[in-house]
């Protein structure tokens, strides 16, 4: 989520991070991302919500794209910038079908006319392609990527009845929360142990804390209150919530105290009535926040 | 004896010769009275009364007896009566005598003490009310007679005309039931006397009351002697009055009324007693039988709000009652919630029980552990080593608050004052006070500790000291040297035996006082004011309410100068650590030692210190106060230290330590040689080890927001709950807990001590038993006594056969065998019973009790309802074409593809058609008790040494029969209920279904609720029943279940499985590999239920389940739950995902 200072439209494979996107890392999973993608082994970021699982892939997609117009420049030393790792987001709700990734026919004026989707492009663009949230899409999307992770590395369309094999740099990303949706809405084994797998949780007090200040631009203090108000209501998990407080709540909640928002309230908007609809619940993380903070 | 004496008394001759064919006894008194009577009567007179009595006594056979009985009166009432009165009075004996001779002779027998209150003419009606109750029976007629004999009694109180509506009562009673009649008669002579005035009102209630429920009256005499007698005069009329116009509308319960009313009545103050009466009357007007709830419930209110607003709650109440009787009486009885938001809102206490789950919520969230939140009551009845009923605690699980707090004026500050006792008590876990580690270095300190002497080491030392001086080296500079030196030894030489000796690391810890309460004192005010430290720093926003709780925590301090010194230094302490900065007083002489305490409370209220820096500095301020005696001094021995700031702030902490260590340990060893000295007998148990020579030193007054705290106890009893939950697994092992360890524990620690000083014989009692329940409380917390022990494990071979079902309700199924790959046919035997019936009592208390609860998952379940309503996409047939469908159609028919058919949409409702079962897993691992209250369930809990054995028998014995903790299949029972009542709101076709067994032959499968059976009152009363059975044989109870839904009519099926643990039977789970044949063959018949269109759900609460969950449900939906206790909340929510 670069900031856009104006109205900018792009094509989705033309779509780069081209600034650093703020990432502190909790364990090694940047390396370990970097391996997987020279190995070209697709990624499955598991983790509650608001953990960063999307920061971190605009993040390496910022990096990888730095790593690789470095190498580019240095072996070829000429148009550096061309040589972008796209970052092609998807993400899945319910009605998600296969070919609202891999693409259909429209009607036009001449007859039928195909359009590539999300997927079809990344695979052709040689981009990263993130499917947020993946168990959210019907099942049969799930199937349509099985032969893009694995050694096939190919995208076969049906209706066109034509076999894609993927660009040199496709990689594909997948995400889930393991947490929030029912036993039912479980990733196949089949499914899931096509990727390497990289857990993500809530940072540590300390870190959570400089993440906030960064990212909302809040007094460090006001950060280290919110990190440990998100700790505490975390406490609550299988309690009465089904999710911590995440991350983005608590940078919320600083950006509102930082435009002069008190901060008992702004807690109350962006973290209590947030995270819950249960009233005693919420009585009980008010009275946290109201511990917290004067 | 002369004729003419013959002759004039011919009349009263004969009648004496015609006497003589009676018993002796007869003509006796005849004669008695005849002498005193001739004298007053006149001789025509007497003649008639010789006759009468003549006639009395040949009227029957026994008549004899009272004609005795009439002559022995006579003399007496003949005083009293006019002849003519007086013979009439003979006469209604006669009468009576015709009815029943011991009619008569009660009548004459009281007839003596009767006249002197009664007046002449009302002699017939007196014996024509009690001859009413005569109906010819032996029993009418012995409370006939008790009612002539008590009428003298009565009459004291009552008037004649109260007399009779007392007869009629009785006669009234006495149809019914003439022990009842008797009864009341007892209980009125009782009575009355006791409330002379309003006998008469009351005499009337007892009329109604006898009309319309008779039984009820013995109930309501009782009531009355209970409570009318304790009620001043002015109040009782006008309530009996209300309970006779209640009574005569038809409120059944005359004696509530009377209890209740004149419970309430003595409540309220005695200016607004008539108004509570005005009150009942004005609720009486619109609602009759919400009064008396009003009654029963008034105390109640008023110790949550004041008279006046009481008054307005009642007023509202008015408006609810014209409502309905039914608003009425639930208003009343404070269930509506109108009624309780309405007194809610009136009261600004708060009760815990209102709080509770919030509480609990909220140290949760700040400490990350299930914090349990309970009444202090209730810790102090559990009789542990906690003995306030009042203050707040916490033993390191649980914390325990007073009930209700009333402190303040407004709801806000008063729940401030919860927030603030909480944050304070699981300031404790969260801080880790518990979690001390005598070994773990503090951080703000020079750690003495390991340099200190405990008291074992302490004799072996003292032993080497005085071996050493009699050698004539006695240099006390070389004191600490030769501690060490010993103390070396002595661990040499003891090696590891040492340690084991105490159970926690705070036992080692206190081990090192000689004065161990001073050291608990003094601990305490450090380490609470290190929590109030952490607290104000971590959580600022609560400190404006803390700030208002310290101050008035200090205001209720007592005065310093009213303690001896020693005392009154400890009392500087607390209130340096309550945040007094000015007028602080101490004993002149000590201000030093003052200085040096506020310094050591200062350093340890940051975020920096831990438990071991408050230890560090416990020592060092026993080691200041050890030095002061405790001596009494006068006012002007007192004054005033200055302020902090113009201290002389030359100390800096290094050289204050430096100083400070020989000196320290100087002090411990010296404090030892001292006390050897004295009395030569310090043995390490002695109970008089504390105080010697010295005034005895008395701990200070809590401070009640931090309450009691007892940091042994608590590490012990927090610790054992550690290990259960894994958590402090890296200690490893921990030894079993024996008696003897606890009563050593008991007898050294400071927190008991007060009970030993307090009665030497009963302390010791006292001590004991409290040991015995701490055990129990321990035994409770014991992984290892918890786990549960199937029995023997017997190595059966499953030989045999293929089974048959012959008879009915018998049915046979398959089992699969993984390492032949293949099916055994006809393998196992289901049993199906229907459950028995229980008590429908469960089901009800389960239903009130989680009320809330109950309303949420109705909610819930409400919401899927619309759901149903929701526009259907790709359908073959419907409304109308689904637009996005047509063009892609239309686009594939175009390029030349099969297009999908399926082009319609529609809104008509999705028919929920769900039928689900459930299974319930009835295994005796079910009887396993759950958290609060873990208790092995059967003897194959009992532990093998003998010495545990004995204590873990004893426990069991003091447990008796009665059952208090909940086990697991209680759980699941709630679970059920709750679902149950849920499911009634959606209309799903369900079933209920437990199952366990003994062998394949024998598979027990219990119907709760068939699928098709209708739910009906008998189903709570079977889900009563539910109860732990045997074993777990998983794969035909899900095989039967299957083959029950797929008889039933429902697009979507669903097995819900609820289980406790793996599948394990009689050759089925034995060891090895066969452990897994369990496992695969529950797979399998999942596998065949899947086949048959039925999608299982497995729900089970075995920590360790993740395990073989993984390999029995494989691709199959499961869910491993955390908690057992989410089981009931769980549940509901499960089953809403899963058929949604």
């Amino acid at each position: 989520m670069a900031t856009k200072q104006e109205y900018t439209e792009r094509n989705i494979e033309e779509f780069y991070v081209s600034d650093e996107p703020f990432y502190v890392p909790t364990s090694d999973e940047i390396e370990i991302f970097e391996s997987a993608y020279r190995q070209r082994v697709p990624i499955l970021l598991k983790g509650p919500t608001g953990t960063g699982k999307t920061r971190f892939v605009e993040h390496m997609a910022w990096r990888l794209s730095e790593t690789l117009s470095n190498t580019k420049s240095q072996s070829a030393s000429s148009s550096g910038s061309s040589e972008k790792l796209p970052l092609i987001t998807v993400a899945c709700h319910e009605d998600l079908t296969a070919s609202d990734l891999v693409g259909r026919y429209l009607l036009d004026a001449d007859g039928t006319r195909w359009i590539d989707g999300p997927l079809t492009r990344a695979v052709k663009s040689g981009g990263i392609c993130y499917l947020d949230e993946i168990v959210e899409a019907r099942k049969d999307t799930t199937v349509i990527i099985h032969p893009l992770t694995d050694h096939r590395r190919s995208l076969t369309i049906d209706k066109l009845g034509t076999v894609i094999d993927a660009a040199d740099g496709f990689l594909l990303v997948v995400s889930y929360n393991p947490g929030y949706q029912n036993a039912l809405k479980d990733l196949k084994h089949s499914t899931r142990q096509r990727f390497v797998a990289l857990e993500f949780d809530f940072p540590d007090e300390e870190t959570e804390a400089q993440i906030i200040a960064h990212e909302s631009g809040c007094e460090l203090d006001v950060a280290e209150q919110l990190a440990r108000l998100g700790l505490k209501i975390r406490n609550l998990r299988e309690h009465g919530l089904e999710e911590g407080a995440s991350t983005r709540m608590l940078i919320y909640a600083g950006r509102l105290i930082k435009e002069g928002v008190s901060h008992r309230r702004a807690c109350q908007v962006s973290v209590t009535w947030g995270i819950t609809d249960d009233p005693q619940v919420q009585r009980s993380i008010d009275e946290v926040v109201t511990s917290i903070f004067a | 004896m002369t004729n003419s004496e013959n002759e004039k008394h011919l009349v009263t001759f004969s009648v004496r010769k015609d006497l003589e064919n009676f018993p002796s006894v007869v003509v006796e008194r005849y004669e008695l009275a005849l002498e005193k009577l001739t004298e007053r009567l006149a001789e025509e007179t007497c003649d008639q009364w010789a006759r009468e009595g003549l006639e009395i006594a040949s009227k029957t056979v026994r008549s004899w007896e009272a004609a005795a009985e009439f002559f022995d009166a006579s003399v007496a009432v003949q005083r009293q009566l006019p002849s003519g009165q007086f013979l009439k009075w003979g006469k209604t004996g006669t009468s009576l005598c015709e009815d029943s001779p011991s009619l008569a002779v009660a009548y004459f027998k009281s007839s003596p003490r009767a006249m002197l209150r009664l007046r002449p003419r009302y002699i017939d009606d007196w014996s024509n009310v009690c001859r009413e109750l005569y109906r010819g029976t032996w029993k009418s007629s012995a409370l006939a007679c008790r009612l002539f004999e008590a009428t003298p009694e009565l009459l004291e109180t009552l008037s004649f005309e109260e007399f009779c509506r007392f007869g009629g009562f009785l006669e009234i009673l006495s149809r019914r039931s003439y022990d009842q009649a008797g009864d009341a008669l007892g209980a009125g002579i009782e009575l009355f006397p006791k409330i002379a005035d309003d006998a008469d009102r009351f005499i009337e209630l007892a009329h109604i009351v006898a009309e319309k429920s008779w039984r009820e009256t013995a109930e309501l005499f009782d009531c009355a002697t209970a409570s009318l007698v304790e009620l001043g005069a002015t109040h009782r009329g006008p309530l009996i009055s209300l309970a006779r116009r209640l009574a005569v509308t038809g409120v059944s319960d005359a004696a509530g009324v009377l209890k209740d009313g004149s419970n309430a009545v003595n409540r309220v103050p005695v200016d607004t007693r008539d108004r509570l009466l005005e009150m009942t009357d004005g609720i009486a007007a619109v609602s009759a039988s919400a009064a008396p709830e009003f009654l029963r419930i008034a105390p109640e209110i008023l110790e949550r709000v004041t008279f006046e607003q009481m008054v307005k709650w009642q007023s509202e109440g008015i408006k609810a009652a014209s409502e309905s009787e039914e608003a009425a009486i639930a208003y009343f009885k404070l269930e509506s919630s109108n009624s309780q938001e309405m007194l809610d809102s009136l009261s600004s206490s708060i009760e815990l029980s209102r709080v509770r789950e919030i509480i609990q919520m909220y140290c949760l969230a700040l400490t990350g552990h299930a914090i349990e939140v309970q009444a202090s009551q209730q810790l102090a009845e559990k009789n542990i080593g906690w003995f306030q009923g009042e203050l707040p605690t916490t033993e390191g699980t649980t914390i325990y608050m007073p009930t209700v707090i009333n402190r303040y004026a407004s709801k806000d500050e008063n729940f401030g004052f919860f927030k603030v006792i909480s944050t304070h008590q699981i300031g404790h876990i969260e801080f880790g006070s518990f979690t001390f580690d005598f070994n773990v270095p503090s951080n703000l300190f020079e750690d003495l500790r390991p340099n200190l002497p405990g008291a074992a080491e302490l004799q072996a030392a003292k032993a080497d000291e005085e071996s050493i001086q009699s050698a004539g080296n006695s240099s006390g500079i070389a004191l600490s040297d030769v501690v060490t030196s010993a103390l070396t030894e002595e661990v040499a030489e003891k090696g590891d035996e040492t340690k084991p000796e105490f159970l926690t690391d705070m036992s080692r810890f206190f081990d090192l006082f000689q004065e161990r309460r001073l050291a608990l004192d003094v601990f305490t005010v450090l380490e609470s004011s290190r929590i109030d430290g952490y607290v104000s720093e971590l959580y600022p926003g609560i400190t404006v309410m803390y700030d208002l709780v310290r101050d008035a925590a200090l205001e209720s301090r007592p005065d310093v100068k009213d303690l001896p010194a020693r005392e009154a230094l400890v009392e500087f302490m607390i209130r340096v650590s309550l945040g007094q900065t000015d007028d602080m007083i101490v004993p002149a002489e000590h201000k030093d030692a003052a200085r040096r305490l506020r310094r050591l409370i200062r350093k340890v209220t940051t975020v920096e210190a831990n438990v071991e820096d408050a230890a560090e500095a416990a020592v060092r301020a026993y080691s200041l106060l050890i030095d002061i005696s405790n001596d009494d001094l006068e006012d002007d021995d007192y004054e005033q230290l200055e302020p902090e700031e113009e201290e002389e702030s030359d100390d800096s902490d290094q050289e204050e330590n430096e100083v400070d260590r020989d000196e320290i340990l100087e002090k411990f060893m010296n404090q030892l040689s001292s006390e050897g000295e004295s009395d030569g007998e310090s043995d390490q148990n002695t109970e008089e080890e504390e105080d010697q020579g010295e005034d005895d030193y008395s701990s200070p007054q809590e401070v009640d927001y931090r309450g009691e705290f007892k940091p042994e106890l608590s590490q012990l009893l927090s610790q054992m709950q550690m290990m259960e939950s894994g958590e402090l697994s890296e200690t490893g092992e921990m030894e079993p807990i024996t008696q003897e360890q606890l009563e050593e524990m008991m007898k050294n620690a400071p927190e008991m001590e007060m009970e030993q000083v307090e009665g030497e014989e009963g302390g010791d009692e006292q001590v004991s038993e409290m040991i015995e329940n701490l055990m129990k409380e321990l035994q409770k917390r014991d992984p290892e006594n918890q786990q549960f022990q199937p029995g023997p494990s017997q190595h059966v071979d499953e030989d045999g056969g293929p089974l048959v079902a012959t008879e009915p309700g018998t049915y046979t199924y398959p089992e699969w065998d993984f390492r032949a790959n293949e099916y055994k046919p006809n393998w196992c035997m289901i049993h199906e019973k229907i459950m028995t019936d229980g008590e429908p009592n469960f089901f009800r208390e389960t239903l009130a009790e989680n009320s809330s609860l109950l309303v949420q998952i109705k909610r819930q379940f409400e919401l899927v309802i619309p759901e149903m309503y929701r526009k259907q996409k790709r359908l073959e047939d419907g409304e109308e074409h689904d637009l996005d469908a047509m063009l892609e159609a239309v686009i594939d028919l175009r390029v030349g593809v099969s297009p999908d058919e399926k082009l319609f949409w529609r809104r008509n409702k999705n028919e929920r058609s769900v039928a689900v079962a459930f299974l319930l897993d009835l295994s005796a691992s079910t009887a396993e008790a759950i958290d609060e209250a873990k208790k092995p369930s059967d003897d194959w809990g009992a532990p093998d040494d003998p010495v545990e054995y004995m204590v873990w028998l004893r426990s069991r014995r003091s447990e008796g029969l009665r059952r208090t903790y909940k086990r697991i299949v209680d759980v699941e029972k709630e679970g059920i209920t709750l679902l149950v009542n849920s499911l009634e709101t959606l209309g799903d076709t369900y079933g209920i279904f437990g199952f366990s067994g003994y062998g394949r032959e024998n598979v027990e499968f219990y119907t709760i609720k068939d699928l098709d059976e209708k739910f009906t009152d008998i189903v709570p009363r079977r889900i009563d029943r539910i109860a732990p059975l045997h074993a777990t044989r998983m794969g035909p109870a899900i095989r039967h279940t299957a083959a029950k839904l797929s008889e039933v009519e429902a697009r979507s099926r669903f097995l819900f499985l609820i289980s406790d643990g793996r599948p394990q039977d009689r050759g089925y789970s034995r060891e090895g590999v066969e452990k897994e044949y369990a496992v695969h063959d529950t797979r399998q018949s999942l596998i065949e239920a899947r086949q048959e269109g039925i999608t299982p759900f497995c729900l089970t609460v075995d920590k360790a389940g993740h395990d073989y969950m993984k390999t029995m449900m494989d691709d199959f939906s499961y869910e491993v739950l955390p908690d057992i206790n989410l089981l009931p909340k769980r549940l509901p929510q499960l089953y809403r995902n899963l058929t949604t």
